[in-house]
């Protein structure tokens, strides 16, 4: 068991960031995820971890031992990678039994491990198998027996789940989860999907342009956004984001009306933009609800079912889409005129220079 | 309209290339290109291959100005019986030569490859010096490295002796004349077996070492584990090419020591050779060996073909 920590560890390729110098503890069997874009830094992060490359600055400490210049195979780390990475000239078992071969472990100890070990994973009736004849789920399947099989301190993954089909990966992402819960295995788990991120995390790492953006719980990211970008990143689809103006305990939208601010907000963004500013008003699509009495006005753009619920595509008067989600039985039909009205306890603001989030007082 | 246009155009071209093809049909074009081709395979390799087959049957010399006898199994009675111990002679001496030069060429190319497997500055120019004998034609190679073992002359012996005046008289010593043949097999092909590994170790995905490294495999394990059986299928492929080429080891012989001194560097093919061809023109005789080494070498070729499925079928 383990706790990592990085302490402004950065990469750079030429004269290029792929990891601004960041800094992130991953506690003694936590599970965090590092989320972002393709092209992000979140892998490169993962790998500096591994030791599979070096880092440009920084030091990374394994249970407090700097091990920012050894060697993969002195920091008791596994690695799965995106694409299982399994030596193809083997079998399965072969595959599972490498870790433990490559350390001198006697032939009993080999076998008895490999056999806990598939068993554990279900793969018992693959083992003679080599990978080629073996399904994508199957195959990370053996990837992960391989890398559980030597205990490792820490686990890192690498979009374990990318190059597996979409039913396949429902299934697989539950059974790592399960595995991380019966093992509490200190997890470092990379992907670009944030259903992923949001059901296996116990803390989530937002990661763009190189730079951490925020860390926090599922709950967290989803509900208090960082900044604007993890606003728009999180959730699909994300956050709805309305450009106006605050004046007067007001946001004005243009052409549309007022939004009147809930009390709790009115000291922050006071503090923020004085009495005039520009600011962006934030809500998730469950938020808002259409009622008649609703202080803001709409015009309805689309409407798609989406089986339990409908989600109402409003067009502000500025031409904004906003995404509204609305019970199912309602019918709201193309260009109709709608008032709605947003939850106060679910509002957010951000200040449209920065790309921060306005942080109210009581967190503050 | 855009179609109708499209159809239009195409079909009056479609025209003229149809009546072109009505005269001359494809399997005509096919069949004028084909046999050529047929002819001088069947004039150069075909028939000599089953005239000599007809012949090892035979007592027959091109010289003697007589038909060919029909004796049946006589001429590979006589070599499996009376000319045995020459011939069984010629057969080790073939061996150990097809053993040290492989095994060596093997060694070399493999080293040669994995310390050219990692590119660096003038990589590509070094390779490309390494593979220059390969390019060379065998009588060639085999005269001026005559010259090179020449005691007095060459410089062999003052690159591996400090006295020089003390080396060794390569191409004449007994002992010696084997190994000479065996050096310059091996300058001469390592390259190629380094060829083919390079290829081999260049499509070992490179994340295969990353999970060995993450898995702790030492240098050493990553090499027996990993590398090697990697590689393997084309190792097999390069030692099942040099030992028919070995088996059939012929110019490189003739340019450095035609055999000699005495027997000791006689192989097969140079055997086959002198009694075909020099003074007794013993034609029967020669076509029956030469039966005799084509069975051993598909021989061993199966066997080596069986070891490539194994190292690398599913």
């Amino acid at each position: 068991m383990a706790e990592i920590q990085l302490l402004q560890v950065e990469k750079k390729f030429g004269e290029v960031h792929a990891v601004k110098p960041m800094d992130l503890t991953v506690h003694d069997g936590e599970f965090v995820v590092l989320l972002g874009p393709s092209g992000c830094g979140k892998t490169t992060t993962l790998r500096m971890i591994s030791g599979l490359e070096t880092t440009t600055s920084g030091t990374i400490l394994l249970n407090g031992r700097d091990v920012t210049w050894a060697h993969p195979s002195e920091r008791d780390i596994a690695f799965v990678f995106q694409f299982f990475a399994l030596y193809s000239h083997m079998t399965a078992r072969q595959n599972i039994a490498f870790p433990l071969q490559a350390q001198g472990e006697s032939k009993e100890t080999v076998n008895q491990r490999v056999a806990e070990v598939s068993r554990l994973l279900q793969i018992e009736h693959i083992l003679d198998a080599r990978p080629g004849a073996l399904s994508g789920g199957d195959q990370q399947r053996v990837a992960l027996a391989r890398a559980l099989v030597r205990r490792p301190a820490a686990f890192l993954m690498d979009e374990p789940l990318g190059a597996l089909d979409a039913d396949f990966r429902e299934t697989m992402r539950a059974e790592i989860k399960r595995l991380h819960i019966d093992n509490q295995a200190t997890t470092v788990y990379v992907t670009h999907d944030q259903i992923e991120a949001m059901a296996m995390g116990d803390r989530i790492v937002v990661m763009s342009a190189a730079a951490v953006q925020q860390v926090g719980t599922p709950t967290e990211i989803y509900h208090d956004p960082a900044s604007l970008f993890v606003a728009r990143f999180i959730g699909s689809p994300g956050m709805n984001l309305v450009t106006g103006r605050y004046h007067g305990g007001q946001v004005h939208l243009p052409d549309c009306g007022a939004y009147t601010v809930p009390p709790q907000w009115i000291a922050p963004l006071n503090t923020a933009f004085g009495d005039d500013g520009d600011v962006i008003l934030g809500f998730r699509p469950e938020a808002a609800q259409v009622t008649p009495q609703g202080a803001l006005s709409a015009t309805v753009y689309a409407s798609d079912l989406h089986g339990s619920y409908t989600m109402l595509h409003l067009e502000l008067c500025d031409q904004t889409i906003v995404h509204v989600r609305s019970s199912r039985q309602s019918s709201h039909p193309i260009g109709t005129a709608v008032q709605f009205d947003l939850d106060p306890a679910m509002v957010r603001f951000f200040d449209p220079a920065t790309e921060a989030a306005i942080v109210p007082e009581v967190r503050a | 309209m855009t179609s109708v246009k499209a159809q239009a155009i195409p079909t009056s071209a479609e025209r003229t290339t149809r009546q072109g093809r009505r005269q001359v049909s494809d399997r005509t074009i096919a069949q004028l290109f084909i046999w050529p081709t047929l002819i001088l395979l069947i004039a150069m390799n075909v028939f000599p291959l089953f005239y000599s087959l007809y012949l090892s049957f035979n007592d027959y010399s091109v010289i003697a100005n007589q038909p060919p006898q029909w004796v049946a199994l006589e001429n590979y009675e006589e070599i499996l019986t009376n000319g045995r111990a020459r011939y069984w002679h010629n057969f080790t001496v073939t061996g150990r030569y097809a053993a040290l030069s492989v095994g060596l060429q093997i060694l070399i190319g493999f080293g040669l490859a994995m310390l050219l497997r990692e590119k660096f500055k003038g990589s590509g120019f070094i390779t490309t010096l390494i593979l220059i004998p390969m390019m060379l034609s065998p009588v060639v190679v085999g005269l001026f490295w005559k010259l090179i073992f020449d005691p007095s002359k060459g410089f062999f012996n003052y690159l591996i002796y400090l006295n020089p005046r003390a080396g060794d008289q390569w191409l004449s010593d007994p002992t010696l004349s084997l190994w000479s043949i065996v050096i310059v097999d091996v300058w001469m092909w390592s390259p190629f077996v380094m060829l083919l590994v390079l290829s081999g170790l260049s499509a070992i995905p490179n994340y295969l070492y990353e999970a060995a490294a993450i898995d702790r495999a030492s240098a050493w394990f990553q090499f027996r584990r990993i590398t090697l059986p990697q590689v393997m299928p084309l190792l097999l492929i390069a030692v099942l090419f040099r030992t028919i080429e070995a088996f059939k080891a012929f110019d490189v012989v003739m340019g450095l020591t035609g055999g000699g001194p005495g027997d000791t560097t006689e192989t097969v093919a140079v055997r086959l050779y002198s009694e075909a061809f020099l003074g007794k023109f013993n034609t029967g005789e020669s076509g029956a060996l030469a039966y005799i080494v084509l069975i051993i070498i598909i021989a061993i070729s199966n066997l080596y073909i069986r070891a490539l499925n194994r190292a690398g079928g599913d």
